[in-house]
């Protein structure tokens, strides 16, 4: 029970930090509509999967991972640009800090209990730490994964490297002691 | 075996091919040898610049200008201080080391009015360098820049598309186009609807400066960019220049630079972007501004074409 109310505290200070950031300033007229977007060589870099290793009790499992952001705050860019993004972000976007809510499909290469599928909503927030996050920054974030039908709670930490594109994050669900390593590539 | 089973090993031999096939892709000849290049350069410390000047910032002058490396120029017109695509980290990008000291240090320039890019690419729009100049500058940005740009804390943003101009207590500073390339991760190229990549002209005090930036030959543009302003000093690319069928496209070699210096009719060219960092595949460090003094003296432009040493300054009109 703790535990599950930790969780919940942090995604709701997650939250909270996404709809009243602190020191932003409001948006002005200069703000220009967002320019760059989705497109077929976009479509087709979303297609290359993160990969992961999941310990559970009794066995792991490597998986591959596609995620999708349907909305990400941005807070560390410049007032010409517009905070809220919908699943096209920059790399600064993101890696200058901001606070996202991603979904993600695994596909387990064995299967876990009968099914090889795994879901997950989660909200990362990415904090700058060099090059305003380019060289190099820290992840932190609460999910929840449905593996094989089953749902845990998982807390996030983790980093990010090479102008944002290299994430590695390390998930635990302290009520199930399942641990997941991922791997993550994230192309814009 | 069951269909499942055949279907999910295709899949999973499908996606290791997917990612073996992206990794051999960014393997290309260039892009290995450059990267390769890059990384042997890693361990090496630059080259110390032997003098460098304390107070580059006057308190009012014609016309100064100090070539700190690469394409940073710091300009000063009046009272009005300038700084182009300012670069002073050891790196670009993670992997390309500098080669020689910038030659100044960023935190002599005490007064700063303006900041340039020209586009978004690591060597012209560096984060860490940019962190350590004075807030109280206006940072003018390419058309799209800002989806880029961290918030530094300067005092104004501005995204400048082709043919746009910013005006401001008796300051011009037009955007004009120039050949080169969008995207700063490679790729992001692909997808960005917009120039990202731009020239400048600064005009002030009677005085009309051109900043190029980096770009590649286009007869049409720096012809029109020659009828509509009467230049002093244009600034204009030299480097890198091999391989010189991959590079023409989106650089300019000395030849070329020297037909952007007639097309735009300046008066003075100051040669940029080159004895900075490793330049494509240039086989040495000094290749371009050798070819470039050769020229020079073929065509007898000693007088018009100013090569100057990383950190020294010309007051051009005092």
């Amino acid at each position: 029970m703790v535990q599950k109310r930790t969780l919940w505290y942090i995604s709701f200070v997650l939250l909270v930090g996404m709809i009243f950031p602190a020191g932003r300033q409001e948006a002005t007229a200069q703000e220009h509509e967002q320019r760059s977007g989705i497109s077929n060589s976009w479509l087709l870099m979303q297609a290359v999967p993160s990969v992961s290793w999941t310990s559970f009790p009794e066995q792991t499992r490597f998986a591959f991972e596609w995620e999708a952001t349907p909305v990400l705050y941005s807070w560390g860019m410049t007032k010409l640009v517009r905070p809220l993004h919908f699943f096209f972000v920059t790399q600064p976007e993101r890696f200058a800090g901001s606070v996202e809510f991603n979904i993600s499909t695994q596909l387990y290469t064995s299967p876990v209990g009968i099914s090889h599928w795994g879901f997950s909503g989660q909200l990362l927030a990415h904090v700058p730490l060099v090059e305003y996050g380019e060289y190099g920054g820290m992840n932190l974030g609460v999910a929840r994964y449905n593996i094989a039908g089953i749902s845990s709670n998982y807390i996030i930490g983790g980093f990010s490297t090479l102008f944002g594109f290299l994430h590695y994050n390390i998930k635990y669900s302290p009520a199930d002691k399942i641990w997941m390593h991922s791997i993550e590539f994230r192309f814009f | 075996m069951n269909t499942k089973n055949v279907f999910l090993r295709f899949t999973v031999f499908s996606l290791i091919a997917l990612h073996s096939s992206l990794f051999t892709a960014g393997c290309s000849s260039f892009f290995t040898r450059f990267i390769a290049n890059s990384f042997e350069n890693l361990p090496n410390s630059p080259d110390t610049v032997a003098v460098k000047i304390v107070h580059p910032v006057f308190q009012n002058i014609g016309l100064s200008v100090l070539w700190v490396g690469h394409a940073t120029c710091l300009i000063q017109i009046g009272d009005k201080v300038f700084l182009t695509d300012p670069i002073f980290t050891e790196t670009a990008g993670m992997i390309s080391k500098r080669r020689i000291e910038p030659g100044i240090l960023a935190t002599s320039i005490d007064k700063l009015d303006y900041i340039l890019i020209s586009h978004i690419h690591f060597d012209h729009l560096n984060y860490g360098s940019l962190s350590m100049l004075p807030k109280s500058a206006a940072m003018l940005l390419p058309g799209g820049g800002a989806e880029y740009t961290p918030d530094f804390g300067f005092s104004e943003y501005r995204e400048m598309n082709p043919w746009t101009t910013f005006e401001a207590d008796g300051v011009r500073i037009t955007a004009v186009p120039v050949r080169h390339f969008n995207g700063r991760y490679g790729f992001d190229g692909a997808w960005l609807n917009y120039t990202s990549f731009t020239g400048y002209i600064i005009e002030y005090n009677g005085k009309t400066v051109f900043f190029a930036g980096d770009t590649g030959y286009d007869p049409e543009k720096f012809k029109e960019i020659g009828k509509k302003f009467a230049i002093d000093v244009a600034f204009i690319p030299i480097a890198p220049i091999e391989p010189h069928d991959f590079m023409k496209r989106v650089h300019a070699d000395p030849e070329e630079a020297l037909q952007i210096f007639r097309d735009v009719r300046a008066k003075i060219m100051i040669p940029i972007h080159h004895r900075t960092f490793v330049q494509g595949l240039d086989p040495s460090l000094t290749f371009a501004q050798d070819q470039l003094k050769r020229l020079v003296i073929e065509r007898q432009l000693e007088d018009r074409v100013l090569i100057l040493k990383i950190g020294e300054q010309r007051i051009l009109v005092p």
